[in-house]
């Protein structure tokens, strides 16, 4: 510490404190970490999507809906998600000509990504669920879209709301890895700054403390919900 | 004395794989008639019953229920189950709804009946089953034969003209049983057709029309509850018989 700061003192003012990167730079970080958090969320969003539409192929009878889901889930789940940002950043435009912005972009790779997640999640939550729930309903004369949707579902995205909320924080993590396509999200900011100031050590731990803020923040907010939706039971 | 037959069984065969659990029954079961079901674990009952509303594919033979083939692909299975209530031995209520919505979920998500209809109904139910008070609890916070209770008024509020129980008792302490047991005997005496699955002897012999002995996947002796229960006549029955009595 003690030398961090005799070395602040070497050059002469130049070098800043905390406080004044953070004065500096605060507001620029902030907007990274709003675009970081819009990135997470649209692609979680499209990844609940994809992973409820493969999850339920996977618990399904039919042995070509499971191949179907097992394909997509294996071949996402064996590329990395820097692989896959490549491809669908660069590759695709140079095979198609349809040009993506880093945006677009960025939720396409996370969702396909994490949507591979997603469905595993959802195949676990389902199959966690006592098959009594699913015959008493089917008894009843319940098709298997209503007994899946008004009985099993709903207690199945119990049982995943802690898979959920640690996949939301795995896919907040990565869209850092989105920096590589430019996509201006906290990781990007940071660089950019960097590259002005040259404050490496101070303002990737500005970076780091902002990260973990906000996933403490939500992880807390998230357990506090996954209490007050247990039906009657606590 | 004859009677319009209700469920209609011959031939069947049911497979897991390479085991084969039932092994050619024919049953003929007539309206109103209680038959009870009673023979070893593993004899095939439990089989037998979910059989009979295509819970469980049919391997070979005939299935007729109410007038529906349930071995033919082209029936809407959905449809047939609406008449067919089925009352299983974990209650299976559903978690995530508490009783009335429990009884309430198939006759409106079917458009049976309106909701309001549908709760009216359901009160009803309970108060048949002396659960009125317990409408807007979760099926967690009930005890055994309390969800059992419950479960029976589920099936009962979609009007079934056909009740199967499997085990219904089994799982419940024994000071519940009776509870259970006397919801199912007003039922038997209002005319319900209902096919029992049970280690209930007692039951068996004051309610039931008549009682099929099973054992490995055949019937193996079956008659009114006078013939089976007091004078067997198969080794295999007297066996089973000394056993649980």
């Amino acid at each position: 510490m003690s030398s961090l700061l005799y070395r602040t003192e070497e050059k002469g003012g130049l070098a800043m404190s905390f406080l004044g990167l953070i004065r500096e730079n605060g507001v620029y970080l902030l907007g990274a970490m709003g675009k970081t958090l819009e990135l997470t969320l649209l692609s979680l969003i499209f990844a609940a999507f994809i992973g409820l539409f493969f999850g339920l192929l996977n618990v399904s009878k039919s042995r070509v809906c499971n191949t179907i889901a097992n394909v997509y889930i294996d071949c996402i789940r064996g590329v990395p998600l820097i692989v896959l940002a490549f491809f669908v950043y660069f590759g695709i435009p140079m095979a198609t000509g349809v040009r993506l912005d880093a945006l677009t972009a960025g939720i396409i790779s996370l969702s396909m990504n994490a949507g591979a997640y997603m469905a595993e999640i959802v195949r676990a939550g389902i199959q966690s669920i006592d098959k009594g729930q699913m015959e008493a309903a089917r008894s009843l004369g319940l098709p298997y879209s209503k007994a899946m949707c008004r009985v099993v579902l709903p207690q199945a995205i119990r049982v995943m709301i802690p898979s959920i909320i640690n996949q939301f924080i795995i896919t907040l993590k990565d869209t850092s890895i989105l920096s590589v396509i430019g996509f201006p999200e906290l990781v990007k900011a940071g660089q950019i700054v960097i590259a002005r100031n040259f404050e490496t050590f101070k303002m990737w731990a500005i970076i780091a403390v902002m990260y973990l803020v906000v996933i403490t923040t939500l992880s807390k907010t998230a357990r506090a919900l996954e209490r007050k939706i247990s039906y009657g039971k606590n | 004395m004859e009677r319009t037959s209700k469920i209609s069984i011959k031939g069947l065969r049911k497979s897991f794989g390479h085991l084969e659990v039932l092994k050619g029954m024919d049953v003929e079961i007539g309206e109103g008639e209680v038959v009870c079901l009673i023979g070893p674990s593993g004899s095939g009952k439990s089989t037998f019953l979910r059989c009979l509303n295509a819970l469980e594919t049919i391997t070979a033979g005939e299935v007729i229920v109410d007038g529906y083939d349930l071995t033919d692909k082209k029936i809407n299975i959905n449809k047939v189950r609406e008449n067919i209530g089925m009352v299983f031995q974990h209650f299976n209520l559903f978690a995530n709804l508490n009783v009335i919505q429990n009884i309430m979920l198939a006759p409106v998500e079917l458009k049976k009946i309106t909701k309001e209809e549908a709760r009216k109904k359901g009160m009803e139910l309970l108060a048949m089953v002396g659960l009125e008070e317990k409408a807007e609890v979760y099926p967690s916070k009930l005890s055994g034969g309390q969800k059992q209770r419950v479960a029976i008024a589920r099936a009962l509020a979609m009007n079934p003209d056909i009740m199967l129980f499997d085990e219904p008792t089994s799982a419940l302490d024994p000071e519940m049983v009776g509870e259970v047991l006397e919801v199912m005997k007003s039922l038997a005496r209002d005319g319900m057709t209902m096919v029992v699955v049970t280690h209930e002897m007692g039951f068996a012999r004051e309610v039931a029309s008549r009682v099929i002995f099973m054992d490995e996947g055949v019937i193996v002796e079956e008659g009114t509850p006078q013939q089976v229960l007091l004078n067997p006549t198969q080794p295999r029955t007297i066996d089973f018989l000394n056993k649980v009595l």
